[in-house]
């Protein structure tokens, strides 16, 4: 049943919502995993704050099942959406755990544990995700041979170095050949990451160049990745780009509230008036 | 007998036969471009960019949107003739024009999204037009009529739970408020407190946003010391 929602809408497949105590129960159980595949984004959603929440996350974690797609259900689903609430709770406690699973076999599993670490500012996660990331192009960024899929979960990966922060010169070296990467997204990635990091205006020209590029799909990323550094000089091509408004306001909004210095609020608020 | 509008059949004929995005984009944008010149506008013309507005291209229609908005009243009708229930993203566009337009036969249909759309960029687009209605032509009771119902839908989305919903709701209050000249005397109390009432409330907090207080407190500042 609820192994159909989609985690991103907010609605339950019986399009009724939940209680805490009912989210923590089936989280509890494991007869059904879709019950507690919902339960878990559920609690991340709701930045649930109840005690049990935390440690019922981790031990779901925890939990491996093979994919299911009679079901709708993506391998360790469970587990999955586990990370990703982690990540939202911003509970240190869960960096070990999260650490285990960025060793997991499931890609699925890795990428959703990196980018909790990254949302935690885990400083632990650093020397892991370098040493996933360090292969370079050749390695971590090679094309899986039966699938569209990296070897590595990169852009995952990558941002997470960005968010955590550490702006050490083996980190930087690591990223840095991922701007050369054949697929737009991973250099996006690869560009916000070390805009993030060191600041350098070549890596926001990098963004500012991939919001010019032909497929939506790019755009929408770079306006992401513009967003989540909130660097302000790209305010009029962010306003200028072919993409939705919903998602150029998302990118200011990281302007405001990620960014500093020129262009200043009253310009930044005034582009995001238009675009309503 | 001079056809008036045949300058702009091969616009609109190139809108319909565009068969790729840049294609619509361009014979979109010039069509948009040719009505804004004043003179009345051509019903074909009108037909061609609100059906733009369905088909999933964001920059054909951001221009037609403009173009819309261009034509003022004479796109009011067919743009709530046209509303297509099944396609937010087109239903959006249509609120933005109509929004933009500010005419008054879009109150109830700005109301009735902002109320109960799922789409946040329907919500969003609503909560903006409802602060630009142009009822200054209007007698002074309807007017304040037409302003207490804006007032009202605006101050329920408030606490809307999407956070571009709230931006827009303040970007709302602040052009219904600056809208309302001091000189309306009476009627100006209490549709001016509650704006300010509601602005003040979203500038002291927001559940997970600091944009919405920070455009609230600009808000505030441009409504003056009486704010």
């Amino acid at each position: 049943m609820a192994g159909t929602t989609d985690p991103d809408s907010g609605i339950t497949a019986a399009g009724e919502p939940i209680k805490e105590d009912e989210a923590l129960q089936r989280l509890r159980q494991t007869d059904d995993q879709s019950l507690q595949y919902y339960a878990a984004w559920w609690l991340g959603r709701m930045r649930s704050r109840h005690p049990d929440t935390v440690p019922l996350l981790r031990s779901a974690l925890r939990q491996r099942q093979p994919r299911d797609p009679g079901a709708g259900v993506e391998h360790n689903a469970v587990a999955r959406n586990a990370a990703r609430a982690l990540g939202k709770l911003g509970d240190g406690g869960a960096v070990p755990d999260l650490l285990a699973a960025l060793e997991d076999d499931d890609d699925g599993l890795r990428e959703a544990a990196a980018r909790a670490l990254g949302e935690l500012g885990a400083l632990e996660a650093v020397e892991p995700i370098c040493a996933r990331l360090a292969s370079g192009l050749a390695g971590a960024g090679a094309p899986m041979t039966n699938s569209p899929k990296l070897q590595e979960p990169c852009e995952a990966l990558i941002e997470a170095l960005g968010a955590i922060g550490v702006a050490d010169p083996a980190v930087v070296g690591v990223i840095e050949p991922f701007t050369g990467h054949d697929r737009p997204l991973v250099r996006s990635a690869a560009a916000r990451a070390l805009l993030q990091l060191t600041a350098e205006v070549r890596w926001g020209e990098v963004l500012l160049e991939l919001l010019e590029h032909p497929q939506l799909q790019v755009r929408r990323a770079a306006l992401m990745d513009l967003g989540a550094v909130g660097w302000r000089p790209a305010l009029e091509p962010i306003s200028a780009t072919l993409a939705e408004n919903s998602l150029k306001l998302i990118a200011l909004r990281g302007l405001v509230e990620q960014g500093s210095g020129e262009p200043g609020l009253e310009a930044l608020l005034g582009a995001m008036d238009d675009l309503l | 007998m001079i056809d008036p509008f045949a300058s702009l059949t091969p616009l609109i004929e190139a809108v319909e036969q565009a068969d790729t995005a840049t294609a619509l984009l361009v014979a979109t944008a010039r069509l948009a471009s040719q009505l804004a010149g004043g003179d009345p506008p051509a019903p074909a013309a009108i037909a061609a960019l609100v059906q733009v507005l369905g088909f999933n291209n964001p920059g054909a229609a951001v221009a037609a949107v403009d173009g819309l908005i261009a034509c003022g009243e004479a796109a009011v009708a067919p743009l709530l003739d046209n509303l297509d229930a099944h396609n937010y993203g087109a239903r959006a566009w249509a609120v933005r024009a109509l929004a933009g337009i500010g005419d008054v036969r879009g109150l109830e249909l700005l109301e009735q999204a902002l109320g109960g759309d799922i789409g946040p960029s329907v919500r969003r687009a609503a909560a903006r037009g409802l602060g630009q209605l142009r009822c200054g032509a209007l007698p002074d009771q309807e007017r304040r009529d037409v302003l207490e119902r804006a007032l009202t839908a605006l101050e329920a989305a408030a606490a809307d739970d999407e956070w571009v919903v709230r931006y827009a709701v303040v970007v709302g209050l602040e052009s219904l408020a600056l809208d309302f000249a001091p000189e309306t005397g009476g009627s100006k109390g209490e549709i001016w407190e509650r704006a300010l009432r509601t602005l003040t409330l979203l500038s002291q907090h927001d559940q997970d946003t600091t944009v919405v207080p920070l455009r609230a407190n600009q808000a505030l500042g441009r409504l003056g010391p009486a704010a």
